[in-house]
């Protein structure tokens, strides 16, 4: 009995440093945050008026609340789909036998080692209306795009700029993935008699399951929370016509521009509702934990 | 086993403990001096950087009072508001005119309007950007930068023209500008815009809009000049000779493309004027007076000035500072940092209107309007930002553009309340 008690004590012990930093820096500004939702706040003189759910309604009868809700969704439901099919299908063709594939990986694995910021500048340099992508359009097609002022593009210039960022960390991770399918379950494929390409559906897709869970949850998660792309490329305005409008960034321009952290909060708790809700979903889709059993 | 497990426990917490009664005794450091203060700055340019350590170090020595610099690097605002959300305001602090009434109207200004020499010496726009309805004072202006129209010598020389050409009112400019620009060589703009509602306010103003109502609501609508004046820009984007460095040109800012000879007009602050001779020194331009528009002389002036916390522990300290700062150490702070002197009397002791660059902006003082208006200004500008593009990139009308601006920034000012 004493010896259980005694190495709880411990392990608690050993935790002791990790708890301290997890309460004081996430529990309690959750629990605030879940406390603050319900009044009107003025964050410089830190005055709070109770309004119950006032700043739900007020949320939801917002028009750049919506836009920001459609944003965001356009935003999840186009990066996620790609993002993770090119980085299983680049782990693939790295974990097969091409000559330099280490000299590929480390090329590849560069925009993830950028800051988002400085690709942000990179891509604006990219897409302005005198940058290298239109002028080439131009000089091609013969027609001028306006990326970054047409509310149309000015979302896709973000969308290709995350994929960009983001697919070589996941193709990382696919690929140490990849290296646990036994080879085995090739051989058998292989003497069954399915080429390379049915080998990729049939073994190395299904083998891969877990993973793609991982990526797809944490890709989810990154897009809902997109920020600084938007806020860069629109200065923070989250133009034009509010199209590069994000949750995150409203909730920012709520709290700092309009000075109200109740409604701030409210709208951060909601987001954390959808980003649950969403992972909920698909973590009964994919069955993630069925697979390999 | 068991007597590892209790001294590591014991070790913990004796760490624990320790780490907390240090940082205690440290906060308590920083609180306790008597002839101490805490001064909260954004990060800038080298030559104020380096006026700010000179100005403050005479006057530590002046007065006996040490001043801590904070620096903050970005989004000075936003750090600012979470300090104080966090009940650790600095004593003193840069505030900018435009979020002054918020803060003013948050309550968290020390009211200083008995403390501070000499107030009618100041520019008196400038001055009066920091005062709310009543006239109590909250923070002093420690420089200011308005807005003249830069002219590229070279580029009009190459184009067959002097900078005599060049008018000084906003419809003859834009035709000139359009004559002008069929005279360059591709990727050369004859003029360069920024489309944000801080450099148009004035514009809007001298057409007869005022987008602030007097109780605080936006207007976008109600003059017909306004639109006027706003459709100028947009057909002068659309025939190519208004282009807005960033989108059109690919450059950073406007100076880069001033100095860079791919703009031959902007009208922009004086804080381009140290760029323009250090980094691109040999490009050769005048400075003229921003144009008229419907026969009005207009400008903006961004002013920045000195705050005090209402919390402060050391409010004599504060205001000795702030009055050292705005007063006896004004003219070495304008004259290393190259800023502009809110204070008339400086102005003339440094001989600012005889520097040909640097009058126009000086003249402007007196004239142009300040970029505050109301705690919602902020909200009212982001609309404005966000809708006028609309209008800019053919989306929809000036008409349509405005009338949503306006529609979003009162419904949004209506949730606020």
């Amino acid at each position: 009995m004493g010896g259980k008690r005694y190495s709880n004590l411990a392990g608690y012990t050993f935790l002791f440093p990790a708890i301290i930093a997890i309460v004081a820096f996430i529990l309690t500004p959750i629990a605030y945050a879940f406390f603050l939702m319900f009044f009107q706040v003025d964050m410089l003189s830190g005055e709070r008026t109770f309004v119950g759910l006032g700043n739900f309604t007020e949320i939801f009868s917002d028009p750049k609340f919506w836009a920001a809700f459609e944003n965001t969704f356009k935003y999840v439901i186009v990066v996620v789909p790609i993002q993770t099919t090119i980085a299983m299908v680049l782990a693939a063709l790295l974990n097969s036998k091409v000559k330099f594939n280490r000299a590929f990986l480390t090329i590849m694995f560069i925009p993830t080692l950028t800051s988002s910021s400085a690709m942000t500048l990179i891509f604006m340099w990219l897409f302005n209306n005198n940058g290298l992508v239109v002028n080439l359009i131009d000089s091609l097609f013969g027609v001028k795009m306006q990326f970054l002022t047409n509310p149309d593009l000015a979302l896709t210039v973000i969308m290709a700029m995350n994929i960009f960022s983001t697919v070589p960390h996941f193709m990382i991770v696919f690929l140490a993935g990849l290296q646990d399918i036994p080879q085995n379950l090739y051989e058998a494929a292989a003497i069954d008699g399915a080429n390379k390409v049915k080998q990729f559906f049939n073994v190395t897709v299904p083998q891969l399951m877990p993973i793609s869970f991982y990526v797809i949850t944490m890709g989810l998660i990154g897009c809902f929370q997109i920020f600084d792309q938007a806020f860069i490329i629109s200065d923070g305005t989250g133009g034009p016509q509010n199209s590069t409008l994000t949750f995150t960034l409203y909730i920012y321009q709520l709290a700092f521009t309009s000075n109200d952290m109740g409604r701030a909060t409210a709208l951060a708790f909601i987001l954390g509702l959808i980003i649950f809700a969403v992972t909920a979903i698909v973590n009964k889709t994919l069955k993630a934990d069925e697979v390999n059993g | 086993m068991r007597k590892i497990a209790v001294s590591f426990t014991i070790f913990m917490l004796v760490i624990f403990l320790a780490a907390c009664g240090s940082s205690g005794e440290g906060g308590g450091a920083s609180e306790s001096g008597e002839d101490s203060i805490t001064l909260a700055v954004w990060g800038s340019s080298p030559a104020e950087s380096e006026a700010l350590e000179e100005t403050v170090t005479s006057f530590e020595e002046a007065k006996g009072i040490d001043v801590q610099i904070e620096v903050i690097q970005d989004n000075f605002q936003d750090a600012l508001t979470a300090r104080f959300a966090a009940d650790n305001a600095p004593d003193v602090f840069y505030l900018e005119s435009y979020v002054a009434p918020s803060f003013i109207e948050s309550g968290v200004l020390a009211d200083i309007s008995g403390d501070i020499n000499n107030q009618e010496d100041f520019y008196q726009p400038q001055i009066d950007a920091f005062k709310d309805d009543e006239g109590n004072l909250f923070a002093v202006p420690k420089d200011y930068s308005t807005l003249a129209m830069y002219v590229n010598e070279d580029m009009l020389n190459e184009a067959g023209y002097s900078v005599e050409d060049v008018p000084n009112e906003w419809d003859e400019l834009l035709q000139f500008s359009e004559e002008l620009q069929s005279n360059l060589d591709d990727g050369q703009a004859s003029m360069i815009f920024d489309s944000t509602m801080a450099r148009h306010l004035s514009g809007l103003l001298a057409s007869g809009l005022d987008p602030v109502t007097e109780d605080n609501q936006a207007d976008f609508t109600s003059s017909n000049e306004a639109n006027e004046y706003l459709q100028s820009i947009v057909d002068g984007q659309d025939a190519g000779y208004l282009k807005n460095p960033k989108i059109d040109l690919g450059i950073d800012s406007a100076g880069a493309a001033f100095g860079t000879n791919q703009a031959a007009i902007m009208i922009e602050g004086n804080w381009v004027i140290s760029a323009l001779n250090q980094n691109y020194s040999d490009v050769s331009y005048e400075v003229l007076s921003a144009p008229t528009i419907n026969g009005e002389e207009q400008s903006i002036s961004f002013n920045v000035g000195y705050a005090i916390s209402k919390d402060t522990a050391n409010k004599d300290a504060s205001v000795e500072f702030v009055n050292y700062m705005t007063g006896e150490g004004l003219q070495q702070w304008s004259e290393i940092s190259g800023t502009l002197p809110p204070r008339e009397s400086v102005a003339e002791e440094m001989n600012l209107t005889e520097n040909e660059n640097i009058a126009p902006h000086v003249n402007a003082a007196e004239y142009a309007t300040v970029w505050s208006s109301g705690v919602n200004l902020p909200t009212i500008a982001t609309s404005f930002d966000n809708y006028f593009s609309a209008a800019l990139n053919g989306d929809m009308t000036v008409e349509e553009a405005m009338q949503a601006a306006e529609d979003e920034a009162n419904a949004e000012i209506e949730r606020q309340q």
